[in-house]
């Protein structure tokens, strides 16, 4: 392979990967009121995206932080976890600012699809929770 | 001719080793490992079970196992010759030295060649990759004790 064969390779790829979009998303399928925590994570500036899902007693968050506060990102997804608690004291809150959780609450949110979804909720925490 | 004198003279006529130049290949060739590396963590997180955290493990496992292979076809050899440390320094040098003292002493059979020499160049990379291991670990329980950054 020529060198202008892998340089070019290179820039399809980085073209492909460069626009993964940064959005704020929020579904709520419970009758508490989601504006409270939509202003809370746009008030933060260290935060540029966000999946939210309202589901029966669970509040499940992804979010992703900005480059260089990454070296702090469990710390503010802790922070964020504890603010949000404090709002909404009936649910059970997690956040997590892992990229992995932030797809897949954004799969969640896409797919619509009540059923299941519960189950599907206690797997993304407990695969959030490994440490190895 | 003594000691001193001859250092000198060497020094005047070997040729100056292109530093900058040096610099920025390893940077290019390490920098293109560890991109290459970043996808494959991004398979493990899209296709499996794996979160950020934990898909670091597979994709050690992986890099190395292409390193290995590549060591084996002769094709690393040569990223070698263009990055120097930019392809020792990830963890792909790492499966290179071992498979590279592999093949070198396989001639003397396998248990006392290919067994006894397989590490003969990663053993050191072992020795103090435990050791600084531990010495990151200290650092870094001391910032966090003093609240610089979480764990």
């Amino acid at each position: 392979m020529t060198i202008r064969q892998v340089i070019m390779m290179l820039c399809v790829l980085l073209l492909l990967t460069g626009c993964i979009p940064n959005e704020f998303k929020f579904e709520n399928h419970t009758d508490e009121d989601a504006s409270k925590a939509e202003e809370l994570l746009k008030k933060d500036n260290r935060v540029k995206g966000v999946a939210a899902l309202f589901h029966d007693d669970h509040l499940l968050i992804g979010i992703r932080v900005k480059t260089f506060s990454r070296f702090n990102k469990r710390e503010i997804a802790r922070e964020i976890e504890k603010k949000l608690k404090e709002e909404y004291p009936d649910l059970s809150v997690f956040v997590s600012a892992d990229s992995k959780i932030l797809t897949e609450t954004n799969k969640l949110i896409l797919k619509d699809d009540e059923k299941g979804l519960k189950k599907k909720i206690h797997q993304l925490i407990s695969l959030a929770e490994e440490e190895t | 001719m003594d000691k001193e004198k001859y250092a000198k003279l060497e020094q005047k006529i070997s040729p100056k080793p292109p530093l900058l130049k040096n610099v920025i290949k390893a940077f290019l060739v390490g920098g293109t490992i560890c991109l290459i590396a970043q996808f494959i963590a991004l398979f493990y997180m899209t296709f499996f079970n794996f979160t950020e955290r934990t898909a670091s493990n597979p994709t050690v496992a992986t890099m190395i196992f292409i390193s290995m292979l590549l060591t084996g076809f002769g094709v690393y050899k040569k990223i070698g010759q263009v990055g120097g440390a930019g392809g020792a320094v990830p963890i792909t040098g790492f499966g290179n030295a071992v498979v590279s003292a592999a093949i070198e002493h396989k001639s003397e059979g396998f248990v006392l060649g290919v067994g006894s020499n397989i590490f003969k160049l990663a053993g050191s990379v072992i020795v103090f990759g435990v050791f600084s291991a531990f010495l990151v670990a200290l650092v870094k329980t001391i910032l966090v004790k003093m609240g610089v950054v979480s764990w």
